[in-house]
């Protein structure tokens, strides 16, 4: 074997095996984490605020929180949970169609980007509370 | 011994360097009532994590990390452990637990095959979308979570939520087996882990085991091992340390470290797997990701012969039997077997005889056992250190748990029976420590000399 194929071996073997983009951890329990509570996540890659204005043909969602303007767009691979934590019922899966104006929201934009101000989203949670 | 002559093996070496971490742990695990020196803020941590990890249900259905990662049992279960707990062990929460009843565990495969459900792909099909797993072991995770593509937790290497990493595993587990109902609402069915509490969980975890990898080769005594130590290094024979360099959970290709990394090896492809004998619903497991990627994390070797039994399923009972696993067509048909074949000149897998399988084996064995060892050496000399007489009955028991393990370890390989005689002797003379109420230190100086007879027929 030639130093060449051995190279090209491993190099594809390292992709095969996992040595491509990191993985991502599985999102089955994400969902039933309230918002800002993600260990390792919230407040270092993803961005709590509330929904600003809601852009149903671009699929984006803006937020404002305390420092700053974020932009999340929303595409087929973005999970959308109802944190339903604070009504002490189970968190749901949700739609685009849970974003509303004024929801608190927290988003975490897809791979471990710190401080990005838009992209495409991972996931996304809605906070419910109770009614007044 | 001379400081030269110590650090001339490996093991000792490593053991050497070992020393202020294992004690820490050892001190942890007992609850940190030492008189003197004053704990220090790292050893209060671990204390604590071990505290929470044995003691700690986080409000839910009466399982603690311990639950399924035992100390007596080398941190994991397995069907024999099993057997022995009571019938009201929060392990058996869904037999007598009416909410947790269906689609929680499915207790006859727990009971007959230390088999845990997990809802890997979420929980909106319980009935229909689960895998059925052992439970790892959580010794020297230290050597073994980290990752370029992240850290590796759990089977699939991601079994965590928020970032994957060791502390977010507990939050995951706590969510999917702390749960008072299948509701699994925070606040209610259970509560969250606190940030503080996930840093004294990982501290402990971390602490545990080894702290570092051996360094290959050793230079062992007797034939058998010595020879399953060559195969494990050949890289055209035995190709074992291409993903489990110096016997543990990282890989190298020769471009550089891999670190903890994922295979597909095709353990779902054997044909007849225990779990699915039973005719029993056991669906694929497609491990890492959500639809998986088939492709399951790497364990470290060091202490895989007490650890049982083996693969993600707990599919294969024996250590043997383990290395045999990669001679088959499961394995030299998967991708990574394949790959594996693409790296010999003559694109051959692995194709042992089963001297070969056995010599492996013994290998694997007589280093799990040098670990237990270490481990029973550090309880022994932890126990001479503190002053408590609770204190010292706790290090000298789990010195003897070890001790089991490792005449065990070795009586199943028909290995080294000197050894194994100095080592049932030190089982011996700590027992007789432990009862002691004058001569306690006695017992345990002669046994820990025993213990160093007996590595001293294990390795130069």
């Amino acid at each position: 074997m030639t130093v060449r194929k051995f190279v090209v071996g491993v190099v594809g073997m390292s992709a095969l095996l996992g040595g491509g983009p990191p993985a991502s951890a599985h999102e089955m329990t994400e969902r039933y984490i309230p918002v800002g509570q993600s260990p390792g996540l919230s407040g270092k890659y993803t961005v709590i605020g509330k929904v600003q204005t809601i852009n149903v043909r671009d699929q984006t969602v803006a937020i404002v929180g305390a420092t700053g303007t974020w932009s999340a767009k929303v595409t087929a691979r973005t999970k959308i949970w109802l944190d339903r934590s604070k009504v002490r019922l189970t968190n749901l899966k949700g739609a685009f169609s849970d974003l509303r104006p004024g929801a608190t929201v927290e988003v975490k934009h897809e791979g471990h980007q710190r401080g990005i101000s838009s992209g495409p989203a991972e996931w996304i949670k809605v906070q419910v509370l109770p009614s007044p | 011994m001379r400081s030269g002559e110590l650090l001339s093996s490996p093991i000792k070496r490593a053991a050497v360097m070992c020393v202020p971490s294992v004690f820490l742990a050892v001190v942890g695990l007992s609850g940190c009532k030492a008189a003197s020196p004053p704990p220090d803020r790292q050893s209060q941590l671990i204390a604590k994590g071990s505290d929470l990890f044995f003691n700690e249900t986080f409000a839910g259905n009466g399982r603690t990390c311990g639950t399924c990662h035992p100390a007596e049992n080398n941190f994991t279960i397995d069907p024999a452990f099993i057997a022995t707990l009571p019938k009201n062990n929060p392990l058996f929460v869904a037999e007598f637990n009416p909410d947790l009843k269906v689609n929680f565990e499915n207790p006859a495969l727990m009971r007959e095959f230390g088999l845990i459900l997990e809802n890997l792909d979420g929980f909106d099909d319980l009935k229909n979308t689960f895998v059925m797993r052992g439970v790892p072991h959580v010794l020297g995770l230290r050597t073994s979570v980290d990752s370029p593509g992240g850290p590796r937790t759990g089977w699939s290497g991601d079994g965590a939520p928020g970032d994957g990493s060791l502390r977010s595993f507990a939050v995951g587990a706590v969510i999917q087996h702390f749960t008072k109902t299948l509701n699994r609402v925070p606040g209610v069915d259970f509560r969250l882990p606190t940030g503080e509490e996930l840093e004294a969980l990982e501290a402990f975890q971390l602490s545990l085991g080894r702290q570092q990898d051996l360094a290959l080769p050793l230079r062992l005594r007797g034939t058998v091992p010595k020879r399953g130590q060559e195969i494990f290094l050949d890289n055209a024979l035995g190709k074992c340390n291409r993903c489990h360099v110096n016997a543990g959970a990282t890989a190298n290709f020769g471009g550089g470290s891999l670190g903890n990394a994922n295979f597909n090896t095709g353990v779902e492809d054997l044909p007849d797997q225990p779990a699915r004998l039973t005719g029993k619903v056991v669906p694929r497991d497609d491990g890492l990701r959500t639809p998986g990627d088939g492709t399951f994390n790497t364990p470290p070797l060091v202490e895989a012969a007490d650890t049982g039994p083996f693969f993600h399923n707990n599919a294969v009972e024996t250590v043997e039997g383990a290395v045999a696993f990669y001679n088959g067509a499961a394995f030299n048909n998967s991708p990574a077997g394949r790959a594996l074949a693409g790296t010999d000149p003559k694109g051959v897998g692995i194709r042992l005889d089963a001297t070969q399988v056995v010599a492996v084996a013994a290998f694997l064995r007589v280093v799990n056992v040098l670990e237990n060892i270490r481990q029973s050496i550090m309880l022994l000399e932890a126990s001479l250190a503190v002053s408590f007489s609770e204190e010292k009955r706790r290090f000298l028991e789990r010195a003897i748990r070890e001790t089991d393990d490792s005449t065990r370890v070795l009586k199943g390989g028909g290995l080294h029976p000197e050894a194994v005689a100095h080592l049932q002797e030190a089982r011996r003379l700590a027992e007789k420590a432990v009862r002691s109420v004058f001569f306690s230190r006695k017992h345990t100086e002669e046994a820990l000399r025993s213990h160093k007879k007996a590595r001293a027929l294990l390795v130069e």
